[in-house]
């Protein structure tokens, strides 16, 4: 099948069942998108399909096939990385790449959130770290 | 395993929406299938008053001025910000229960086995009504607040009220829905009303399934109020509290759901 | 100049004797206060790595060839294997090898706790293995497991022997004193629930191996490798230059190491073992249980005449049993303190260190206890602790540095919002504010080494063998050099996570990194700084910038390098501290949500203030999961667990965060190394539960002595309170 991630198409070939992690993961070699929990319930895996955040990890690639996948590799020049590095939003930087991919789909279409719609919206990304202040602060000021 | 794009909604397979449910059944081994059916693309999605196709996203419904708030509450409360961009409607109706020993597929009535592991075992998250034979607590926020509403579903083969989609699980039957295989919810549909609320306690702010939901609704001068986890099924609250037979561990929930009902209908000026 | 010396090594609480080689370490300390890099915010060095998701975790490795396995882990607590065959495995496409018991160590028959490994399959793909796992035929014997810690003492099933600490007379103490209160505390197990699982990929090349893996200690990793294959340490180089989350469970090579490096021996294949979430939640440690019933007397004055402490800590199947009494121990200036303490073992998964292990629980109940105390004396809580501060360590040592009494100062502005946050209750929802101290270790130790070099282009490469787990080590290391050679911070490189590439360095657990690697580091500049003035002086350039200096070597290098001094002699090096945590109570639901937490720490001299921050707010944090929402379930009747999900086991989302506040001391510690910094991983961890406790207290009037604290304790205690009142009173409370 054709999977298209951040902007390029890409033969891919796994079974159904496969799902989109995976296929990013081990066919693509964009390992920025990480899976933690692989069952929907961490967000470490957060891409964008059709600009919408989605979890990866239980997403079927099949699923997605003519749909437009956005990860964290296609982000690399948003200006929310640099926000997630000035305020020290990231410790072991494991759900890093999720965080980062929801938080630029949240000012895509809400460019000023409020700390309460940056608490809603982020609420699916977990960090162990416990980053989550200075993620708030990234968010808040990332337009710098 | 292959998976098909639905072409109308006679379909042959398992359906298959945003699969925040039926992916993780799958790979778990709690739901097996040769075929998987997409169904994206056969199922309404459009939201008009009074009147939802089922494949509108709980996302979508968060944000959508034109619902009650009940329900718009309840679908911004429940699961995550991705699930709800992923999970439709009729799949959260139709989502199974968190029931640990359940989801780690312990051989319990639910699987067709004879035993609630539950009862005798942990069930803090578990039914306070209904819960003699199983005791899991249905998740659906979003189903509670449909009940309140008192919501018809209309699926490829009949109509019919909410509350009978759902059915307690027994020695005979052991499903908590009344859908035929291949049947698929297309649409909900329910009456104006003047007030509504959804409250909810869970174990952290958001993301997380309900300890206890309860919907509230005000209409033409009556009140319905349903509870979400406190049974294996939605739960319209008829007899009140004070028929609830907790568990041991669960009796806390019977005080929550007390507290939270007086809320929720003060709030909507019942 | 290297001298050998006996000392004692304290790591997460334990103190072992060892002999050691240590240098001297000659260098003054820097004044006090931000310097020109060193004291002052700084990003992360590899912040943008990280962020974009270019830096390889083991868990994004993929060598060519490189074969995945799935790991056959006992589903009971106490079981033994009656039959097992993995013919079927090895049928099935893709499947390269395939081991049970007996062929390694780590693969058993016997099995003493849920997720103990029994076999593990090969196979090309992560599925295949995995397909392959279920073909397995395996049957158990299920035998009754040993569940409850209370019955596992009375049993005498023990790990190591019950441990009585106690100083002066216990007995004569609680005579002497006033007020005697007694309380039951009980703490639930934690997972680390590090986002990174547990994982390893070994390879072996030529006569040795290769082993990439999730560590927080990759020289522990080498020793044991070397011993588990039976090959000289050198043969074995351990790689982790990124590593997603520890928080002390990874510092040993576990199961899954030995068990690719078997496989990839048979195989001659790169192995990757890598635990599914389900296992991490299930075999990869924990913060174990604990039951603490606990006697405080003390006179009218708050005076604290006898402490007294039974701990049970509910060890699981192996693993060691946390001091748990430290706080009791050592936190107050009480003349009369007995503790014993138990290590419950049990058919439960094994604890592993979990950020400051057993000082949360045991703060948890001393602290609480406490404010139980000071209820009934009618004394501030805050005032309380004072009077029992202490100059002198209760147990003999003096303190290398402490400046508690100067975090309680720093702490009274947010102690004194406690009469506004009250008035901001209501009808239904109750607000207090509580607080509790804080000690813990955090000095680290030698040895340490790092190498620094210098080219001509000015700019400096620091290289040592430690590990950065996300607490921002790179960054404070980079910091260290920068200043001592006088170049901005963005010329300064470091190299760390390859025990090929570097000389040994600390484990990343116990606070230890920082304050013990930093002082290497700082030396190994200073080495090369002081070769630079020599070529300076030879070249008429004395004052000379670096970089003018440096400009004639061309392809020459400075090489400096620098070792970990000894810690001071006959002193106890202790980090201290105190929370400030305000909370709302809803008394008809019992939900509790904590509003703000001040922290106030002791460290010593602070690297990285913005790197600091973080750690506090991540300890913090976890600090809440802990208390408010955090538990691993196990099934009563037999024990096998529930809560190995994310979905069941709840950790804090953002949404949970509290306004923060935090404040450190930033004195250095005169007596502790060049630099007279301490480490900060785990202290703003440990007295977060006792002090949301004590808020609750305050807010509510009830004694909530379980964690978590979930709605029905709160609720609970709640009734408790009312019920006790009622019989005050003689009338219904809240009247």
């Amino acid at each position: 099948m054709q999977l298209t991630v951040n902007g390029h198409s890409y033969d891919v070939h796994g079974e159904v069942g496969t799902t989109l992690a995976e296929s990013l993961r081990e066919e693509l070699s964009l390992t920025g998108t990480k899976i933690a929990c692989g069952e929907g319930h961490c967000g470490a895996c957060t891409v964008l399909v059709d600009g919408e955040p989605i979890l990866s990890c239980i997403t079927l690639v099949h699923a997605v096939e003519g749909a437009h996948v956005t990860t964290i590799e296609g982000l690399r020049e948003h200006p929310m990385i640099g926000a997630f590095v000035r305020t020290d939003a990231l410790q072991c930087g494991f759900c890093t790449p999720g965080q980062i991919v929801s938080a630029v789909a949240l000012v895509e279409s809400n460019s000023t959130p409020t700390t309460e719609e940056i608490r809603h919206a982020m609420a699916g990304n977990l960090c162990r770290c416990g980053a989550y202040p200075k993620i708030v602060e990234a968010i808040r000021t990332w337009q710098g | 395993m292959e998976l098909r794009r639905a072409s109308s909604t006679t379909i042959d397979g398992l359906p298959m929406h945003g699969g925040t449910e039926v992916v993780p059944l799958l790979r778990a081994g709690l739901l097996q299938a040769e075929t998987l059916v997409d169904i994206r693309g056969v199922v309404p999605r459009d939201i008009a008053p009074g009147r939802i196709g089922a494949g509108a996203t709980l996302a979508q419904l968060e944000c959508e001025p034109g619902i009650p708030e009940v329900l718009r509450e309840a679908c911004k409360l429940a699961a995550s910000p991705q699930l709800r961009n992923m999970g439709s409607l009729a799949g959260n109706l139709l989502q199974s229960t968190r029931c640990w020993y359940w989801r780690l597929n312990w051989p319990c009535r639910l699987h067709g086995g004879d035993e609630c592991f539950a009862r005798d075992g942990e069930h803090r998250e578990h039914a306070i009504f209904a819960n003699d034979y199983c005791a899991s607590a249905h998740p659906s926020d979003v189903a509670a607040a449909l009940l309140a509403l008192d919501a018809r579903i209309r699926t490829t083969t009949r109509e019919l009220p909410i509350a009978e989609l759902y059915r307690l699980p027994t020695e005979a039957d052991r499903n908590t829905t009344t859908l035929e295989t291949g049947e698929m919810i297309l649409e909900v549909s329910f009456e104006e009303c003047e007030q509504s609320v959804y409250l909810k306690a869970m174990e952290r702010k958001r993301w997380a399934f309900p300890l206890v939901g309860v919907a509230a609704v005000r209409r033409g001068g009556e009140t319905r109020v349903a509870l979400a986890g406190v049974a294996p099924v939605p739960w319209l609250l008829a007899d009140g509290l004070d028929a609830a037979t907790p568990l041991p561990r669960n009796a806390y929930k019977v005080d929550v759901a007390r507290a939270l009902v007086k809320r929720a209908r003060a709030t909507i000026g019942a | 100049m290297a001298r050998l010396i006996r000392t004692e090594k304290e790591v997460e609480g334990r103190y072992e004797e060892v002999w050691l080689v240590v240098e001297e370490d000659s260098l003054d300390q820097w004044p006090a206060g931000p310097l020109e890099i060193v004291g002052r915010d700084a990003l992360r060095v590899d912040g943008r790595e990280r962020a974009t998701g270019q830096a390889v975790y083991t868990a994004d490795l993929a060598k060519p060839g490189m074969l995945h396995t799935a790991v056959l882990r006992s589903p009971h607590p106490r079981a033994s294997v009656a039959s097992i065959d993995l013919a079927p495995a090895l049928a099935l496409p893709g499947v390269h090898a395939a081991i049970g018991p007996g062929d390694i160590e780590q693969l058993t028959a016997d099995c003493s706790f849920q997720g103990e490994a029994i076999a593990a399959v090969c196979a090309d793909t992560l599925a295949q293995a995995r397909a392959a796992l279920r073909a397995i035929a395996c049957e158990f014997e299920v035998l009754e497991p040993l569940l409850d810690p209370d019955e596992a003492v009375r049993r005498g099933s023990l790990l190591g022997d019950a441990r009585e600490r106690s100083r002066g007379d216990y007995e004569q103490g609680l005579a002497e004193a006033d007020v005697v209160v007694e309380a039951e505390f009980r703490t639930q197990v934690v997972l680390h629930s590090s986002m990174e699982t547990h994982q390893a990929v070994v390879e072996w090349i030529g006569e040795g191996v290769e082993v990439h893996v999730s560590t927080q200690y990759i020289w522990g990793i080498r020793d044991a490798v070397a011993q588990g294959l039976g090959l000289p340490a050198d043969k074995v180089r351990v790689v982790c230059r990124y590593m997603g989350g520890g928080f002390g469970s990874k510092n040993g090579p576990d199961d899954y190491t030995f068990i690719a490096a078997e496989l990839a021996r048979r195989t001659s294949r790169p192995v990757k073992c890598a635990l599914t979430r389900r296992e991490e939640n299930t075999a990869a440690g924990n913060r174990n249980a604990t039951i603490q019933r606990l006697t405080v007397g003390a006179r009218s004055d708050g005076t604290l005449t006898a402490l007294g402490g039974e701990y049970v800590n509910a060890v699981g199947w192996s693993g060691w049993s946390a001091g748990t009494e430290g706080p009791m121990q050592m936190l107050y200036a009480c003349p009369n303190v007995k503790t014993i303490t138990y290590g419950a073992k049990l058919n439960l998964p094994p604890m592993k260190a979990f950020r400051a292990p057993g000082f949360v629980e045991g703060t948890f109940g001393l602290e609480a206890l406490l404010d139980e105390l000071a209820t009934k004396l009618d004394l501030d809580p805050l005032e309380l602790r004072r009077r029992n501060h202490t100059d002198e360590a209760p147990e003999g040592n003096e303190y290398s540095g402490k400046n508690l009494l100067e975090c309680y100062r720093r702490a009274e502005p947010h102690w004194e919002r406690r009469h506004e946050v009250r008035a901001r209750s209501t009808a239904t929802v109750k607000r207090g504010v509580g607080m509790a101290s804080q000690i813990w270790y955090g000095g680290g130790g030698p040895p340490s080494y790092a190498w620094i070099r210098v080219g001509s282009d000015g700019r400096a490469t620091v290289v040592t063998a430690m590990q950065d787990i996300g607490t921002g080590t790179r960054t404070a290391m980079a910091q260290i050099a920068a200043e001592e050679l006088g170049i901005p911070l963005e010329h300064v490189t470091v190299t760390l996570g390859d025990s090929d590439r570097g000389p040994y360095a600390t484990l990343s657990a116990g606070s230890s990194t920082t304050p013990s690697v930093g002082p290497a580091v700082r030396a190994a500049a200073a080495d090369a700084r002081e070769q630079i003035e020599e070529i300076a002086e030879q070249r008429g350039m004395k004052g000379a910038s670096i970089a003018e200096v440096v400009d004639v070597l061309e392809d020459a290098q400075i090489l400096g390098k620098g070792a970990r001094g000894p810690n001071p002699t006959g002193k106890q090096v202790l980090t201290f501290g105190v929370q400030v945590a305000e909370v709302a109570v809803d008394i008809e639901t019992g939900e509790v949500w904590v509003e703000r937490i001040a922290a106030v720490h002791d460290v010593g001299r602070v690297i990285n203030p913005l790197g600091a921050s973080s750690q506090i707010e991540g300890g913090i944090i976890q600090g809440i999961g802990h208390t408010l929402s955090e538990e691993r379930l196990h099934d009563p009747a037999t024990g096998r667990l529930l809560t190995t999900t994310l979905d069941a086991y709840k950790l804090p989302t953002i949404a949970d965060v509290p306004e923060i506040v935090s404040e450190l001391i930033d004195e250095p510690d005169q007596h502790l190394t060049n630099l007279g910094a301490k480490g900060l991983g785990e202290p703003p961890i440990v007295p977060t539960a006792a002090a949301i406790a004590n808020a609750i207290r305050d807010a509510t009037g009830a004694d909530v002595r379980q964690l978590p604290i979930s709605r029905e304790e709160m609720l609970r205690a709640l009734r408790e309170a009312e019920a006790r009142q009622k019989e005050k009173v003689g009338a219904p409370a809240g009247v």
